[in-house]
């Protein structure tokens, strides 16, 4: 079962995000990478400027 | 005029750009969630655990120090897939019922005691600690109170108050408890301490002990 | 090492003589360390060792106060050392870091022989301020949790304007100020007391975790960016790109890593997933470290020959030989033998178990001790002037035994910690009749007996690392001075 029902004692936000196998851990990462990506693209303008 | 062969992937400043994000960010995301655990364990009323007990429901995860006006146990939950302790019906510790400020002070001492005694240098608490001595979280639960008899006391709080007083002389391994100067008042500090440790929401942990307490009945094995 | 503030090498350096101060004493809090390791070690074997006059508790208790306090010395030396170095200014203010370095010695010993003479005191405030505060690794009463604070923050304050002051901001130290920041602050989250345990341990895991597994990493990978480019001469853009990787990555997965210390705390369910995949990914940069270091390390060495040098480009064997093995030590200690235990799925069996000392024991020293041994190498190389640095038979010898010796204790105790994860935990689940029966079958006894084995081949090791240091200096420095 992917989704399984909510478990937790207290509902939370984070409880809520936390609905399957690493559903919340998985989120949180992308959170962290994505804007890496735009980090990238702004160095890339500035090297190619130079 | 643009350079193709420029590459990002060696720029100091990308990657000091990308190491401040990354570090700020999961501080960040560090700080949010500490405030929603800080929430979720910081330790409930006596109201809220007379509520819980009342609607047989589920109390906060780390219960009021009058919790030890009750029976605790420690069974599955088929919902959550592993061990939760319960709260049953009340009974009374070292004779009396605990009022919640009495419950309180009593806990204060026992927590007090637990940290001037070193109790973590030895023992592990919620499994943190040292690994010469049995695990505290539910020593409260341990069906070896029953089976050395409470030390001739006649219940198990008295019984392990004893056995704080006089560990040295209770134990029956080669490795025994030294003598701490546990007074008579701080034994009954700790044995609240337990107590109330045992009623924490641990996510199942340590597994199987109320299994083990079954067992232990049947002579350890699995036949009943 | 004892002569060379006498022998005034330094060429006046002030900031690297109070580094060698700063040394000298770890190396004293080192061999306490290891001394009260093995006592405790003993008391497995022979309960009756030294019961109620020096019991396990207090033995254990110095043990690892004296890993932490040594390390923090160690640290303290190591910034003092590079720093004149890495900011081309001398270190601002030595005065007040001599006295800061007596007070905080002082401190330590009061700390210590209270330990060791009064060791538990009544269940009152008063032990809690003046004796003992017993929790774990944070045992220093709270009149010395003070005091340390006041002394780290004039050390960070020296640290910071000496920073200031400097023409080029290098990336080491751009590193360092920031991380020294966060290493002090988090310690003021260990001062406080509660009632609720469950509490307790959330802010007590905010010092021991984002300390070791944080900020202490970082620090490591600052150091051996310094000692790689000092030692075989790597070249300061790579190495610092490197580390700013290395920042990235270890801040990364380390920060929520610390959920691995909240599954079974009295915290929510959602820390499981949290703490599974940040602290799974907390071996990466110590693999990309292990890597950096060889790398570079060859690569230099291939560039030496190709310019017709033969020979080695090391500029100190014994600080080299250290630091590739903190490369090794850090990535098998703190990420294999950490990894082993980090998925919740396992730990809920392997939770306050061997594993978890043997994990300690290998993480603290390949991550720690070996690097910060390198930086003493350091030190004596330059206080006594010496070019070329070689190793000896003694510095081979402190080298080999103490890796053997610890590797070897990490592995009983794996033996140890797996056989209790089996029959106290998965056969018999946990409580006080399981414990014992897992402490006393014959191969939790034997893995135990090895474990002493071990600890005294490290120790030895130990005598041989302070022999040599005591005179490697001396013997080099007429060979290469001439």
């Amino acid at each position: 079962m992917l989704f399984e029902s909510f478990t937790d004692v207290v509902p939370s936000f984070f409880g809520w995000l936390n609905q399957g196998p690493m559903t919340l851990t998985i989120f949180l990462h992308t959170l962290v990478i994505l804007p890496m990506f735009w980090i990238y693209q702004s160095e890339k303008k500035k090297l190619n400027s130079k | 005029m643009a350079n193709k062969n420029v590459s990002v992937w060696s720029s100091i400043s990308f990657w000091r750009r990308s190491a401040a994000w990354v570090t700020g960010f999961a501080a960040i995301l560090l700080v949010w969630l500490t405030f929603d655990s800080v929430g979720q364990i910081s330790m409930g009323t006596d109201a809220d655990l007379q509520k819980a007990v009342a609607e047989k429901k589920e109390t906060r995860r780390v219960p009021a120090p009058t919790v030890i006006n009750y029976k605790i146990g420690y069974a599955m939950d088929a919902k959550r897939g592993h061990e939760v302790p319960t709260i049953g019906e009340k009974e009374l510790f070292f004779g009396k019922e605990w009022s919640e400020k009495d419950a309180a002070a009593l806990l204060h001492l026992g927590k007090l005691t637990s940290q001037a005694k070193n109790c973590m240098d030895c023992h592990t608490l919620l499994g943190n600690g040292a690994y010469y001595a049995p695990d505290l979280t539910k020593a409260w639960l341990d069906p070896n109170w029953e089976k050395f008899m409470y030390f001739g006391q006649k219940t198990k709080e008295e019984g392990i108050a004893y056995f704080l007083q006089h560990p040295a002389k209770s134990g029956v391994h080669t490795r025994k408890m030294p003598n701490l100067g546990i007074t008579a008042e701080e034994a009954k500090g700790l044995v609240a301490f337990l107590k109330h440790m045992s009623s924490i929401d641990t996510n199942g942990f340590p597994r199987n002990f109320s299994k083990t307490v079954n067992q232990f009945k049947t002579g350890g094995s699995n036949a009943h | 090492m004892l002569t060379s503030i006498k022998t005034n090498h330094f060429e006046g350096n002030k900031s690297k003589e109070l580094g060698m101060m700063y040394f000298r004493v770890a190396m004293i809090l080192f061999g306490a360390q290891l001394l009260f390791g093995l006592v405790a070690a003993f008391q497995f074997i022979f309960p009756g060792f030294l019961f109620e006059v020096l019991d396990f508790s207090v033995a254990r208790m110095v043990h690892i106060n004296a890993l932490v306090v040594w390390m923090l010395y160690a640290m303290i030396g190591s910034v003092y050392f590079l720093m004149p170095d890495e900011t081309g200014v001398e270190t601002v203010n030595i005065g007040l870091g001599k006295l800061a370095f007596w007070v905080l010695t002082a401190a330590v010993t009061v700390v210590v022989l209270v330990f060791i003479l009064v060791q538990v005191g009544p269940g009152t405030e008063s032990s809690i301020w003046l004796i003992n505060e017993g929790r774990e690794y944070l045992e220093a009463p709270r009149w010395a949790d003070i005091g340390i604070v006041v002394v780290v923050l004039t050390f960070y304050w020296n640290v910071f304007a000496t920073f200031m002051k400097a023409k080029v901001k290098t990336g080491v130290m751009q590193v360092l100020v920031a991380d020294l920041m966060a290493l002090a602050g988090l310690y003021l989250a260990g001062m406080f007391f509660t009632d609720n345990i469950s509490m307790d341990q959330y802010w007590w895991w905010w010092v021991i975790h984002l300390w070791v597994e944080a900020t202490w990493e970082v620090f490591v990978g600052a150091l051996a960016a310094y000692a790689l480019i000092k030692i075989i001469g790597a070249k300061r853009e790579i190495v610092e790109m490197w580390l700013w990787i290395e920042v990235l990555m270890l801040f990364g997965s380390g920060i929520l890593g610390l959920g691995h210390h909240y599954f079974w705390i009295g915290t929510p369910e959602y820390w499981w997933e949290i703490g599974a995949l940040f602290s799974a990914l907390e071996p990466v940069p110590l693999v990309a470290m292990f890597v950096h270091v060889l790398y570079d390390w060859g690569k230099e060495q291939g560039a030496a020959h190709a310019r017709g040098e033969t020979g080695s480009i090391m500029k100190n064997g014994p600080a080299m030989s250290w630091i590739v093995l903190n490369a090794f030590g850090n990535f098998l200690g703190a990420g294999i033998w950490g990894f082993f235990h980090t998925l919740p799925q396992v730990n809920i069996y392997t939770h306050g178990t061997q594993f978890t000392a043997a994990h300690g024991h290998l993480a603290f020293f390949g991550a720690y001790a070996t690097i910060l041994v390198g930086m003493m190498y350091m030190g004596i190389q330059n206080a006594y002037g010496i070019k070329i640095m070689k190793a000896t038979f003694k510095s081979k010898m402190g080298v080999f035994l103490i890796a053997f010796g610890v590797m070897g204790m990490t592995i009983a105790l794996t033996i140890a910690g797996y056989e209790q994860v089996l029959i106290e935990r998965a056969e018999l689940g946990a409580g006080w009749n399981a414990f014992f029966t897992a402490q006393n079958m014959p191969w939790y006894v034997q893995a135990q007996l090895w474990r002493a084995i071990m600890g005294v081949v490290t120790f030895v090791g130990f005598i041989y690392l302070v022999w040599d240091m005591l005179t490697i200096g001396k013997a080099q420095a007429g060979q290469t001075e001439n």
